[in-house]
């Protein structure tokens, strides 16, 4: 398959790049039964470049997330503002039989146990807050007009219509989850009704972000954008599974929140309390949980067999004691 | 069967040999990332066998004043009962009186078994 694949890039980036061009190694990095990810490295008339190839695994795609064409334009929309994103060069329908993109491969580290950790990214760890308050600023500026297919954007109130999907979402894992349940109904009550509209990345937070010696380097996996509340990404990286073992430092098991709010309002003119965000902590926690299940049964179900996605069924549990850690935060 | 190795001291043995043996050999990162995922999978499932009847038959007890009495069946389709209807209950907005705390109660107990050290980082 590395052959195919290396052989059907190489005619596509002499056309993008130039006569001349050839692939000098494509390697598969990994991925799911719904995508892969393939290192690319090229030789071009003007040097060297490093690619990235997000190329669909034949697999059934994740109901909710957007087809790779719709993530590349969202990746060209966040690039033309200024977004720090991997550079995105190109779509291509058929990359030896199946759609696939292609962007630039940044340096950096993703994954999030070692960003909390590595004592050689202290000094990013103390830049990230801001300059994820920045990137975030930068996508809710987007403006939602040019990307119209985004889930949400016909929505009178996409809030409330994500609740709906998410009891849809648990219905379907069919087993009974009463403390996800108390969360919703505490989410019915209290979300409000007034929210914002803006282009949510949808899943902004360590692990998903690349990080240098001296802080972010590039905003990655775009598949859960959206057009919704801003309030839902900033409370997204304070959700305590993606702390990574260091549950004091709320802001990603990197920071507490408040740099980070005070850039974003200091950017944005939107100053966001911690108490404001209270409850969209509890509904990142509730979609998390119901995602956690639903990752479980792509497993039960013979989707995708995976003992990853298997385990998730049972850590879903830590994601139950959290919501209800917060609902007795905030009075039975 | 009485014989041993127990089914958790199988488990155990499988885990051991992952941990152990299959780990520290493993160069692709991802392949090692899911050795330790397959190794964490084993330890559930030997505190699940050594605690699961214990604290199901906890779980029906916490359960019972919020939803009634238990259908018929094993301790776990029992459990299961309870835990739909108490769901019923809470979606259409009747949630009985301690919920939330006989709830925590049941996140603790099965993360005795799902992942123990969850609650001692607190």
């Amino acid at each position: 398959m590395t052959e195919a694949v290396q052989a059907a890039l190489g005619a596509h980036l002499e056309e993008l790049f130039g006569a001349g061009t050839r692939v000098v190694r494509a390697a598969l990095l990994g991925g799911g039964a719904s995508m892969e990810a393939w290192a690319v490295d090229a030789e071009t008339p003007r040097g060297p470049l490093s690619l990235l190839l997000r190329r669909a695994a034949g697999g059934r795609i994740y109901r909710d997330a957007l087809s790779l064409a719709q993530e590349f334009r969202v990746l060209q929309a966040a690039w033309e503002v200024g977004v720090l994103v991997p550079r995105p060069y190109y779509h291509f329908p058929d990359v030896a039989g199946r759609e696939a993109f292609l962007m630039e491969r940044l340096p950096g580290e993703a994954v999030g146990r070692r960003i909390v950790q590595k004592p050689e990214l202290s000094e990013a760890r103390a830049a990230l807050p801001s300059q994820m308050a920045e990137q975030l600023a930068r996508i809710h500026a987007i403006d939602p007009t040019r990307l119209e297919f985004l889930p949400g954007s016909r929505e009178e109130a996409p809030l409330q219509r994500s609740l709906d999907a998410l009891e849809a979402q648990l219905d379907a894992a069919s087993e009974p989850h009463p403390a996800i349940e108390l969360g919703l109904l505490r989410l019915r009550r209290d979300l409000p009704r007034d929210g914002r509209r803006s282009v949510c990345h949808g899943d902004f937070r360590i692990g998903n972000l690349l990080v240098g010696a001296a802080g972010l380097t590039g905003v990655l996996d775009w598949e859960f954008a959206h057009v919704g509340d801003p309030r839902e990404d900033l409370a997204w990286p304070l959700v305590r599974a993606w702390r990574f073992g260091k549950e004091q430092l709320r802001l990603g098991g990197i920071a507490q929140p408040g740099a980070f709010l005070d850039r974003y309002a200091e950017l944005t003119g939107s100053r966001i309390s911690l108490e404001e965000l209270g409850i969209f902590e509890l509904l990142g926690n509730v979609r998390w949980a119901v995602g956690a299940l639903t990752q479980a049964r792509r497993h039960l179900s013979g989707e995708e067999r995976s003992v990853e996605l298997a385990v998730l069924g049972r850590l879903a549990a830590e994601v139950e004691h959290e919501v209800l850690a917060l609902l007795g935060k905030g009075g039975a | 069967m009485p014989d041993r190795p127990t089914a958790a001291e199988l488990a155990q043995a499988v885990r051991e040999f992952l941990e152990a043996e299959a780990v520290p050999a493993a160069i692709d990162p991802r392949l090692r990332f899911r050795l330790l995922v397959a190794a964490n999978a084993l330890s559930i499932l030997e505190r699940d066998l050594d605690l699961g009847d214990e604290l199901l038959r906890e779980e029906i007890a916490l359960l019972r004043p919020l939803a009634g009495a238990p259908p018929p069946g094993t301790p776990r389709e029992q459990a299961l009962g309870l835990s739909a209807e108490l769901s019923r209950r809470i979606r259409r907005g009747d949630v009985p009186r301690g919920a939330l705390q006989a709830l925590r109660r049941i996140a603790e107990l099965k993360l005795r078994v799902a992942s123990p050290r969850y609650l001692e980082r607190g």
